[in-house]
């Protein structure tokens, strides 16, 4: 029998029940995490990447949102599970790291009792024990003096120590998946790397799979093992980091290339804006925005995913029999010159 | 400096809260023409007296011609000694009417309040966890009912449906049964059901806002994705920070229906409380017991939002005590 893999997403849906009508957030979306691999869930803001990754462990409120589809942690399939075996493996087994450190923390406890709790929830371990802990793990994500800010509140700390202190507090229980939500949008550039740093370190110390949702290209380059690139709730290329970057093979994922700093499209962003999720286009949910798109784009379903190359594929009708891919990829693979000459539609 | 020093100072602040109060009181009182005087010079003029000389001696009795500063000490020392006067409507000193006066009041005082800070937050917390449900609008049309319907109104009709039609209650007021008994029990139960849901509406309506404002906040994401029980979520990371708030409606609105709405409930249910001996005194014009009853209630008041201030901070450790 073959080792399943850590993480398991497949055909993952999420859709909320609004007054506008069905709202499909995520929509089929399926992904494999290794062991002590770093996925990285890549997308523009609004493209479902962080409730994708709230809806591994079901924290989307139902109703109004409804998850689909199968996510097997180790095998077990989580979207069957209990609410209270579920609790047992949230923040025991897969923990979470989110955005906003800022409000993250509830204001009315100090930060090692919310790290206690978080302690005390999953094992029988006296105040005393679990308050070593916590000190200790403060200590090692770098909180000067951990064993007095212990009794500090989180108000008494700043934006990057309470993301060291989520984060503490996301591996306090030895954990064997860390879900980051965007954990270093909301600081400024010097701390980002320095919890980027922290977590390369302790994702080697603890052998800890990472899903990193980010819409950070730069971050996604310094960290990831893997990546997913995700668009209007759909999944649109995926491959290793060295795939994604050295022949990014989606119109869409060519276009966030470009808008890199000294890429061609810096200064202007992709033209247009994302499809309305209650009512998606027909097709490809990027053809739209896409400068290759052909009508073929506009009807049916989302392209089924064609290889590129060996685990590398891309949603896309240029990579399906009858189709040259080249039209993307430009005579002069990897540096997107070529797509100025070829305007479609 | 820490938490002690600053309740020493929030403490010393309400002494001076109170003593600039009851100057203000003892000024209008000054100012104010003595009916007592009056009524002296009256009398002496009707039976053929001297008027002015029997004003005179009136003053005189009651201290009235000594200069202005010694009646203030004289008054402000008998305030804070508790010498509050004689009152002529009881025929016995005002303190110690006042106190048997208080002895009923408590009596539903106390479990009003208790229910009050137990039920409120509690069905506040049930309505914002079932928001927009048919479990909501119920808790939330019986919090408004309880708001907008006048506390006296709404006890006439228990007292009427309760105590006449189905006599499951006694309509008058019995003062002489202990008070740890049934029939006591049975003898408040709708006073204070009256009194619980006035003051629980608006604390109710307080709480659901808050709660559910913390329903959706990022720490209670992260307290789930922690593992934390559905149930210690609600009462550790979600009824905690909404406390803060309430703290000051709750305080607000009990000392509110305190001083208004119980007198009323009291002439209602004909409980011999506080309530409706100041509302005597007033018909009596037993001025010495009005003042002594306005001095209770400014003291009363003046505690409450000290016991806020406090709980205030101890509630939520961002409100620094170091510069106030």
């Amino acid at each position: 029998m073959t080792q399943p893999p850590l993480l398991s997403v497949d055909g993952l849906t999420t859709t909320f029940n609004t007054d506008a009508g069905l709202l499909t957030a995520v929509d089929d979306v399926s992904f494999d995490i290794a062991e002590g691999e770093t996925l990285c869930l890549v997308g523009e803001s609004g493209s479902g990447k962080t409730v994708a990754s709230e809806s591994i462990t079901r924290l989307i409120d139902s109703p109004p949102g409804e998850t689909g589809g199968a996510v097997r942690y180790r095998g077990r399939d989580l979207t069957e599970m209990s609410e209270s075996e579920l609790r047992s493996l949230r923040g025991d087994n897969i923990t979470h790291i989110f955005q906003n450190p800022q409000d993250a923390l509830n204001h009315c406890y100090t930060v090692g009792w919310q790290i206690v709790e978080a302690i005390q929830m999953h094992e029988d371990v006296s105040d005393d024990a679990a308050r070593e802990r916590a000190v200790d793990l403060l200590n090692e994500v770098g909180i000067a003096n951990a064993a007095a800010r212990f009794d500090d509140y989180p108000h008494e700390f700043s934006g990057g120590q309470k993301q060291r202190v989520m984060i503490a507090m996301a591996l306090v229980t030895n954990p064997d998946l860390l879900i980051a939500d965007e954990p270093t949008t909301a600081l400024d550039v010097t701390v980002q790397a320095q919890i980027l740093r922290l977590l390369n370190r302790l994702q080697d110390e603890y052998g800890l799979g990472i899903l990193f949702v980010t819409h950070d290209l730069g971050v996604v380059a310094e960290i990831a093992d893997r990546v997913v690139v995700m668009y209007a709730g759909k999944v649109m290329e995926h491959g290793s980091v060295y795939d994604i970057f050295e022949q990014p093979s989606h119109p869409y994922t060519r276009a966030l290339m470009e808008c890199l700093p000294g890429g061609e499209r810096a200064s202007g962003g992709i033209p247009g804006t994302l499809p309305d999720p209650v009512d998606p286009p027909d097709g490809c949910r990027f053809a739209p925005r896409c400068d290759h798109a052909v009508s073929e784009c506009h009807t049916g379903e989302q392209p089924a995913e064609a290889e590129v190359s060996d685990s590398h594929c891309a949603s896309c009708v240029y990579y399906q029999p009858g189709y040259d891919a080249g039209t993307i990829l430009g005579p002069d693979t990897g540096s997107g010159s070529a797509s100025e000459e070829v305007t479609n539609d | 400096m820490g938490l002690g020093w600053y309740i020493t100072r929030r403490v010393g602040w309400a002494v001076i809260v109170t003593f600039i109060i009851v100057t203000v009181t003892w000024a209008l009182i000054t100012a104010a023409p003595n009916p007592a005087v009056r009524q002296a010079a009256t009398q002496a003029a009707l039976d053929g007296g001297n008027p002015s000389a029997a004003a005179e001696r009136v003053r005189e009795l009651r201290g009235l011609n000594a200069p202005l500063h010694q009646r203030y000490i004289d008054y402000m020392v008998n305030v804070y000694t508790l010498d509050w006067g004689w009152s002529t409507m009881r025929s016995q000193p005002v303190t110690e009417a006042m106190l048997s006066a208080l002895y009923y009041t408590v009596q539903y005082s106390v479990p009003w309040t208790l229910f009050t800070i137990l039920l409120a937050p509690a069905v506040g917390l049930y309505s914002a966890a079932n928001q927009y449900s048919w479990k909501d609008h119920l808790a939330t049309g019986f919090a408004f009912f309880g708001y907008a319907i006048p506390n006296f109104f709404f006890g006439i009709m228990l007292l009427l449906l309760f105590g006449v039609y189905l006599e499951w209650i006694p309509i008058t007021y019995n003062s002489d049964v202990p008070v740890f008994s049934l029939e006591n029990a049975r003898q408040l139960i709708v006073p204070v059901f009256v009194l619980v849901t006035g003051s629980i509406g608006g604390t109710m309506r307080v709480a659901r806002n808050e709660s559910a404002e913390f329903i959706s906040a990022d720490f209670v994401k992260t307290a789930n994705a922690k593992g934390v029980s559905k149930l210690r979520v609600y009462a550790r990371h979600i009824l905690r920070p909404t406390m803060v708030p309430l703290s000051t409606t709750i305080v607000g609105q009990l000392l509110a229906l305190f001083i208004g709405a119980s007198l009323l409930v009291e002439i209602v249910f004909g409980i011999p409380g506080l309530g409706r001996l100041t509302f005597r005194a007033i018909i009596a014009q037993d001025t010495n017991l009005v003042l002594g009853s306005t001095l209770f209630f400014t003291f009363i008041a003046t505690i409450g939002n000290l016991i806020q201030d406090l709980v205030y901070t101890v509630l939520d450790p961002r409100i620094s005590f170091e510069d106030r």
